[in-house]
C-alpha cells in the first residue's frame, strides 16, 4: 500500500476528502491542476478561506496562495497579517495593498515575525502611526538599519524615550548602537542596556568601575553579569539590596570566598539562589543544609552537586516539596528511590515514578498505586516494562494514557491500540510516533477529526 | 424509561466579524458552530443514568434548527444517544427562547420521556430560559442549575442540588417527570470513541417537521414570539487613552486633560 503514496495519490486522497484542512496539507506536494482543484476547495466559501487564514497549523504556501486570491477582502486580510505563518512575500504584498488603508493593520505587520526588513524599513520611514513604529521598534527580526532608522527618525520627538527603550531590548540591536543608546539614556534604558547580549564589554568595565555611584538598579543587573571581576562581585556582595546579593549568589563567576561569605546572607533570597548553584561545594551544602527556609533545602535537594549523604537526610524532611525533590534528584540512589517510592504523599511517589533511575521493580510496585500522578510517571518512564504499558493505556484517566504516548521506549504493539483513542489530542500525537509504522497511520488521513487528518495527511506529505 | 435532552448548536465568535447587512446578527461566515457546552454535560448526565441502570433507558436527544445541526447531533449520538432528532422549518427562524420551549414541549408529549434534561443556558443567547420555557409548556415541575442528582430510572421523585450564590448547594426533591436544567461540571463528560463516531455517522437523524408534533407556522417565528431582536450592534469605544511620552509629558497631558474636564 505504501508504494502507492505518491504525491499523486495522496493529494487525490485529499481532494476525495473534499475536507480544506486535508487540502491544506498537500498542497504543498500537488501539480498545478491539482492545486487548482485544491483551491477550489479551501477558497470557494468565504467561510473557509477566513478559516484557513486564521487557523495557526495552516502551511505557509497556502497562505501565500490566499493572500495573492483574497487579499483584496479586508476580513482574510487581518486574518493573514495576524498569522504567525504567513510568508515573507504575502506579507510584503499586504503592506502594499493596505498602504493607504487601516493602520491597525499596519501594526500586525510591523510586529509579524515574518516581515521582510525593506517592509519594515517602508514603516520606520514614512509611517506616522505611533503603534506601528513602536511595533517596529519591539520586532526582533528587524535589523540594525531599520532600528537605528528609527532611532534618528523620532530624535527629540515625545516617542523618543519609548522608542529607544524598546531598541535597547531588542534582541537585533548592535554593540554599536546600544553604546549610544548607553551615552545618552537614563537610568532605566541604561539597565536594558546593561542586560542585553549584545552590551559591550567597555560599557560594563566602565559601569563596574564606578559601581560606588551607580544606581541600585545598575547595580542589581551588573551582579549577574558573568563577565564582573571578582573585585566588582566582592563589592556588590555587601550591598545593602538582597536583590543584587542574590544577583551575586546567582554570578558563576563569583570566588569561593564570596559564596562562602553569602552563605550566612540574613535573605533567603541570597541563601536560594546558593542552594542552586551547579558548582556547590560539599562544605557549602552542608552550611545551608539545616537552613529553615524550605525552599533552600528544596533547591539544595534538586541540586546534583549535594552528596548521598545530604540527600539521606533530606528524604526524611517533613516538608513533601523537600522529599519529592531529593526523588528528582538525578543521582538519588536506588536504595532511597525505594524508601520515597512508599512515601505518604502521592506527589513524592510520582517523581520516584519518573525518575530515570528507578528500577523496573519499583516501577512495578508502583504501577499498583491509585493515584493518577504517580501513574502517569510510572507510564511515562522509559524502565516501565511493556506489559504495565499495555495495562496502562486501558486506563479512563487520558493523562496516563498519553503519558505512555509520550514514553519514548513504548512499542508498537503497545501503541496500536491508542490509535483508537477517544481523545484526538492523542491520536495526533502517534501521527509522528517513530515507533509505529506509516502502514499503521494510514487510518488518520480518514481521522473524524479534522486536526489529526491535517497532521496525518501532512506527514505523509513530507515523507514523499 | 426515557430521557429526554435538549442541545442546541450555538455560534461561537471569530475574532473580527461583520453584522450581517439587516442590522440583526453576525454575519454566517465569521460564526462557528459547536454543541453548546451545557448540553455536553446534560448528556453525559443522561448517559450515566442509561449506563448504572438496570432497567433499559433510552436517550433521546432532539434539537431545533437546520441542516447545519446534524453535526451536532451526531456527535451526541457518538457519545452513546440512541435516537437524534431535529426539527426544522422555515417559519420557525426568528423564535425567541420561550418559543423554542414550545417546540420542544410538543417534541416531548410525543415522546413521552420520564425526564427532559437542557443546558442551564446557550453560550451564545444566554437567555437560561428554553428549559424552564418547557417545562412551562408541558405544567411539569422544573428545576434550575442543577449540580448534582440523584435519580433512579421509573421513581416517580429525583433529589437534586442546585447551585446557589456564595458557594451555597441548595438539595431539593423534585417530583417526575420533570424539566432539569444542568450546570456545568456536574460530571465529565466523555470524548466520543472512534467506534461511536463511526456508528454515528450511520445512525439516522429524525427529521420532524412543526405538523408531526402539532404546531403551525403561526405557533412559531418571531411573529409569533414575546420578544424579537431589533438590531446587534458593537458599542463605540473611545472613553480610554493611552497616555505616551516621558514621565513629565505624561504629567503635563494628565494635567491638562484634568482641566479640560473642569473647564479651566
Amino acid at each position: 500500500m505504501l508504494a502507492l503514496k505518491t504525491a499523486k495519490y495522496l493529494v487525490d486522497k485529499a481532494v476525495e476528502a473534499g475536507d480544506i484542512y486535508s487540502a491544506a496539507a498537500v498542497y504543498l506536494i500537488a501539480n498545478i491542476e491539482q492545486r487548482v482543484v485544491l483551491e477550489g476547495i479551501m477558497f470557494g466559501k468565504r467561510r473557509d478561506a477566513l478559516a484557513l487564514a486564521r487557523w495557526e497549523h495552516t502551511p505557509a504556501d497556502v497562505l501565500n496562495t490566499l493572500c495573492l486570491r483574497g487579499a483584496g477582502d479586508a476580513a482574510v486580510a487581518v486574518r493573514l497579517d495576524r498569522n504567525q505563518n504567513t510568508p515573507e512575500a504575502a506579507l510584503a504584498r499586504l503592506y502594499d495593498v493596505e498602504l493607504n488603508g487601516n493602520a491597525s493593520f499596519a501594526v500586525l505587520i510591523a510586529q509579524h515575525q515574518h516581515t521582510p526588513n525593506k517592509v519594515l524599513e517602508a514603516i520606520a520611514k514614512f509611517s506616522d502611526d505611533i503603534q506601528s513604529l513602536k511595533a517596529v521598534s519591539k520586532n526582533p527580526t528587524a535589523n540594525v538599519r531599520v532600528l537605528s532608522l528609527l532611532i534618528s527618525r523620532m530624535r527629540n520627538s515625545k516617542m523618543e524615550e519609548v522608542i529607544v527603550g524598546n531598541v535597547a531590548a531588542n534582541p537585533s540591536t548592535s554593540d554599536d548602537l546600544l553604546a549610544t543608546i548607553y551615552e545618552k539614556g537614563d537610568t532605566r534604558i541604561r539597565v536594558v542596556v546593561l542586560a542585553h547580549e549584545n552590551c559591550p564589554l567597555f560599557l560594563i568595565e566602565s559601569a563596574m568601575n564606578n559601581l560606588a555611584s551607580e544606581t541600585t538598579e545598575i547595580q542589581r543587573q551588573l551582579a549577574k553579569n558573568q563577565r564582573l571581576n571578582i573585585d566588582a562581585l566582592s563589592y556588590l556582595s555587601v550591598s545593602q539590596d538582597k536583590v543584587v546579593r542574590s544577583g551575586v549568589a546567582t554570578n558563576m563567576a563569583s570566588s569561593d570566598v564570596i559564596i562562602k561569605q553569602l552563605l550566612s546572607d540574613e535573605s533567603h533570597l541570597v541563601r536560594r539562589a546558593l542552594a542552586a548553584r551547579a558548582d556547590l561545594s560539599a562544605a557549602s551544602a552542608k552550611r545551608l543544609m539545616l537552613d529553615k527556609d524550605h525552599w533552600v533545602r528544596q533547591w539544595l535537594a534538586r541540586n546534583p552537586k549535594v552528596s548521598r549523604k545530604v540527600l539521606d537526610k533530606f528524604s526524611t524532611d517533613p516538608h513533601a516539596d523537600v522529599r519529592r525533590a531529593v526523588a528528582r534528584n538525578e543521582h538519588c540512589s536506588r536504595r532511597l528511590l525505594s524508601v520515597l517510592a512508599k512515601d505518604e504523599n502521592a506527589w513524592v511517589r510520582s517523581a520516584v515514578a519518573y525518575q530515570k533511575n528507578a528500577t523496573r521493580c519499583l516501577l512495578e510496585a508502583l504501577a499498583n498505586d491509585t493515584d493518577v500522578d504517580v501513574l502517569c510517571g510510572v507510564a511515562n518512564n522509559s524502565r516501565t516494562p511493556q506489559w504495565i504499558l499495555q495495562k496502562l493505556i486501558t486506563s479512563p484517566e487520558a493523562d496516563i494514557r498519553r503519558a505512555v504516548i509520550l514514553n519514548r521506549k513504548a512499542q508498537r504493539k503497545t501503541l496500536l491500540p491508542l490509535l483508537e483513542d477517544s481523545y484526538y489530542l492523542h491520536r495526533l500525537l502517534l501521527v509522528s510516533s517513530t515507533a509505529l509504522k506509516d502502514n499503521d497511520k494510514w487510518a488518520l488521513c480518514d481521522d473524524p477529526d479534522f486536526q489529526v487528518r491535517f497532521a496525518a495527511f501532512q506527514y505523509f506529505a513530507k515523507s514523499l | 424509561m426515557k430521557i429526554l435532552v435538549a442541545v442546541k448548536q450555538v455560534a461561537a465568535l471569530d475574532e473580527d466579524f461583520e453584522i450581517r447587512a439587516d442590522g440583526k446578527d453576525v454575519e454566517e461566515d465569521f460564526l462557528l458552530y459547536d454543541l453548546n457546552e451545557w448540553d455536553d454535560f446534560s448528556l453525559e448526565e443522561a448517559m450515566k443514568i442509561k449506563e448504572s441502570s438496570d432497567a433499559e433507558v433510552e436517550v433521546v436527544v432532539v434539537s431545533v434548527g437546520p441542516d447545519r445541526v446534524d453535526e451536532s447531533l451526531r456527535k451526541c449520538l457518538a457519545k452513546g444517544a440512541d435516537r437524534a432528532i431535529r426539527v426544522w422549518d422555515d417559519s420557525i427562524e426568528g423564535s425567541d427562547a420561550i418559543t423554542i420551549g414550545r417546540i420542544l414541549a410538543a417534541v416531548a408529549k410525543k415522546e413521552a420521556p420520564d425526564m427532559v434534561f437542557a443546558g442551564v443556558q446557550s453560550s451564545d443567547q444566554s437567555y437560561a430560559s428554553t428549559g424552564i420555557s418547557t417545562a412551562a409548556y408541558l405544567n411539569w415541575p422544573h428545576a434550575a442549575v442543577v449540580a448534582d442528582l440523584q435519580y433512579k430510572p421509573g421513581a416517580n421523585k429525583a433529589i437534586i442540588r442546585r447551585e446557589l450564590e456564595g458557594g451555597m448547594l441548595q438539595e431539593v426533591e423534585i417530583n417526575c417527570p420533570a424539566v432539569l436544567t444542568i450546570q456545568l461540571g456536574i460530571n465529565k463528560p466523555r470524548y466520543a470513541s472512534l467506534r461511536g463516531i463511526k456508528q454515528a455517522a450511520a445512525k439516522p437523524i429524525e427529521e420532524v417537521s412543526l405538523a408531526d408534533i402539532g404546531l403551525s407556522a403561526g405557533d412559531v417565528g418571531a411573529d409569533s414570539s414575546m420578544s424579537r431582536v431589533r438590531r446587534m450592534y458593537i458599542p463605540a469605544k473611545g472613553r480610554a487613552q493611552m497616555i505616551e511620552g516621558t514621565l513629565a509629558e505624561q504629567a503635563a497631558k494628565i494635567i491638562q486633560i484634568i482641566n479640560e474636564f473642569k473647564g479651566a
